[in-house]
């Protein structure tokens, strides 16, 4: 982690947060810390407690165990009314009863600002965000894209310190999806408002976010920048959740000068690593990227496959390989020249050692 | 010729409507009869063929020779529809609310709600009465009836808002309690405005069901009669159409009623409907 510059101010941080539901086991000692106007994405499968974790702290849920504190105050048994946060849910839970301009004036309005002012900034936050043509029309009225803003506007009215995002634009038409996206992080970084958002799409989590937390099975399995979580994935599960990795699995057969070489279903390959017992079980990574069809003296690693598929995104050609242990190999080939290799081909792929990422973390 | 498996056939259609009508007409008819009847002539029967045609029981009933014994049982049953009616919508409300937390021991108390529905009516009265008679309690129509009305008006009451709870979005809830609403504001506020259709079906079905009840005052009312009641003694003294006259009065006034809730609940769910773009 980066060093801590005297003191900074969190205006989250999670302390071995711990949720059961009967025997289920939805958070399982999640600690995290989110420096003030941080961007933090919670990323992960479903059923991975990423919303769970979010729950517990808007005081949704009360943890079993572990402390919640926001700004330094701890909170874990406060009531969500008292804690200083919005949130903003998937579905956008608007109040159906209300006009627009009503279900944006409710936090103020439960600050027991005076009339005038609430008035004031209602009318003013509607314009900001462009929604003052809807402020009489109810909920029901509106599209997706306008509950969305209407949503974020009753959200971001009371300036909360943290603002909680539960997968807040997956209700929305995908071509609507990348506008948001983009104007919901100029307005993170306008007002500096922490946010902590909640989604298992990893587009949104990597161009998102200052801080990506990887959950799966109630655990954190990694958390750090986004380039951090691509380049360097710490267990098998986030090189396989995050897309463009190939990852195996095999046994350390020898060991020397940092480098391992690992036995796997697939053939052995050299991997940088020290201080693993011979004959222990690891898992490491390489990016479909970094892979080459051309291979010279420095592509130690070596696999021969036949590609089943070509498949082409623009500005990257990504070839499927079968591997030899039933899995499936990415090779992806950048630019837009021509394919060099088709279906059905058989090609021998290598790559450099040191493009390879050993798994570290614990967890997985 | 082949149809497409979301048409009826012609024959379907028939026979459906058929039979639906003549449903209709079995439920509805009798009261037809009984408001047919209470225009007979001033020597007219109960029974058919009538003896005539006139005003003459209306103006009987207005003139309120029968009326006049009618009026306290009426208004009686009618206060006493009221307060099962108040009392039913604030028990089902809360223990519908209840019934959300999934608390310990919910699904006896789910049960025991509804024992009140599952037990015979004239059993219920009739056991309550001994047991009052047992506690030394007098029995009176605003104090021993109404409580065992409630037992029956209240099940009806609580599955309306159970139901209505069921369908409940609990993500506004939510979504209000984050913006500083405490749990009392947030009922006030969210809560109770988006159940009020459903509040108010619990209502009407709490009024309608003491209003005419009969089994379970039968034996818990003591000297003063409800409506029911009175009617029932009546119809044991003298039959006349006087009594179908006032029988399609209170039907008339009892449609009215419902009509304009009817048309209130209407124009409640115009404003907050969830309209399609």
């Amino acid at each position: 982690m980066v060093p801590a510059i005297a003191r900074p101010q969190l205006d989250l941080e999670l302390r071995g947060i711990r949720k059961r539901y009967g025997n289920f086991t939805a958070v399982d000692g999640v600690s995290l810390k989110v420096k003030k106007g941080q961007f933090v994405c919670l990323l992960g499968p479903s059923g991975c407690g990423k919303t769970t974790s979010l729950r517990c702290i808007a005081g949704l849920e009360e943890p079993d165990d572990g402390d919640i504190l926001i700004g330094g105050k701890e909170v874990t048994r406060d009531p969500p009314w008292e804690r200083d946060i919005a949130m903003m849910f998937q579905d956008f839970a608007l109040f159906p009863h209300m006009t627009v301009a009503k279900n944006v004036a409710f936090g103020l309005e439960m600050l027991k600002k005076p009339k005038a002012v609430i008035v004031e900034r209602v009318q003013q936050v509607l314009k900001s965000f462009e929604i003052d043509a809807l402020a009489n029309r109810k909920p029901g009225s509106l599209s997706g894209g306008q509950r969305q803003r209407v949503a974020l506007a009753r959200a971001m009215i009371t300036e909360p310190r943290i603002l909680l995002l539960d997968e807040p634009i997956g209700a929305l038409d995908y071509s609507l999806r990348e506008t948001v996206m983009l104007e919901l992080k100029m307005l993170q970084q306008r007002t500096g408002i922490s946010f902590i958002w909640v989604t298992h799409d990893q587009n949104e989590a990597f161009s998102l976010g200052d801080l990506v937390v990887v959950m799966n099975h109630a655990k954190i399995e990694q958390q750090g920048p986004p380039e951090e979580i691509l380049q360097r994935p710490a267990t098998a599960f986030v090189a396989s959740f995050v897309q463009g990795n190939n990852v195996f699995r095999g046994k350390v057969l020898r060991a020397a000068d940092s480098l391992l070489e690992v036995e796997t279903p697939a053939g052995s390959f050299l991997v940088p690593g020290a201080g693993l017992a011979l004959g222990s079980d690891v898992s490491f990574s390489v990016r479909a990227e970094n892979l080459t069809d051309i291979t010279g003296d420095h592509h130690l690693n070596r696999l021969t496959a036949r590609c089943t598929a070509v498949e082409y995104f623009g500005s990257v050609r990504r070839h499927i390989f079968e591997r030899s242990d039933g899995e499936l190999l990415k090779y992806d080939q950048f630019g837009a020249h021509a394919a060099r290799i088709a279906a059905g081909q058989v090609a021998t792929l290598g790559w450099r050692p040191e493009d390879t990422v050993l798994h570290t973390g614990i967890a997985g | 010729m082949r149809i497409g498996w979301k048409q009826r056939s012609r024959v379907t259609s028939w026979v459906l409507g058929t039979l639906t009508v003549i449903f209709l007409a079995y439920q509805w008819l009798p009261i037809f009869t009984l408001g047919l009847l209470s225009f007979a002539g001033p020597t007219g029967g109960t029974t058919f063929p009538m003896n005539g045609t006139s005003f003459h029981w209306y103006e009987e009933v207005w003139k309120a020779t029968v009326m006049n014994d009618f009026k306290p049982p009426l208004l009686r049953s009618s206060l006493l529809a009221l307060a099962c009616s108040l009392t039913t919508i604030v028990l089902a409300t809360m223990a519908a609310q209840a019934m959300r937390g999934q608390f310990r021991g919910s699904g006896w108390f789910f049960y025991l709600m509804l024992l009140g529905i599952m037990a015979p009516g004239i059993l219920v009265g009739f056991g309550f009465a001994i047991m009052m008679r047992i506690l030394g309690v007098g029995l009176s129509w605003d104090t021993t009836t109404f409580m065992v009305q409630v037992s029956w008006t209240l099940p009806f009451g609580f599955l309306t808002m159970l139901a209505v709870f069921n369908r409940f979005d609990k993500k506004v809830e939510e979504a209000a309690l984050t913006l500083g609403a405490s749990r009392i504001t947030t009922f006030r506020r969210i809560t109770l405005p988006l159940v009020l259709p459903g509040v108010i079906g619990a209502g009407l079905f709490g009024f309608s069901l003491s209003y005419d009840e009969y089994p379970r005052s039968m034996f818990t009312t003591g000297p003063d009669a409800t409506l029911p009641l009175a009617i029932m003694a009546q119809l044991d003294r003298q039959l006349t159409p006087e009594i179908y006259a006032v029988g399609t009065t209170t039907t008339l006034f009892s449609l009215i009623a419902v009509t304009l809730c009817t048309f209130g609940l209407w124009a409640m769910r115009r404003s907050t409907a969830v309209r399609r773009t």
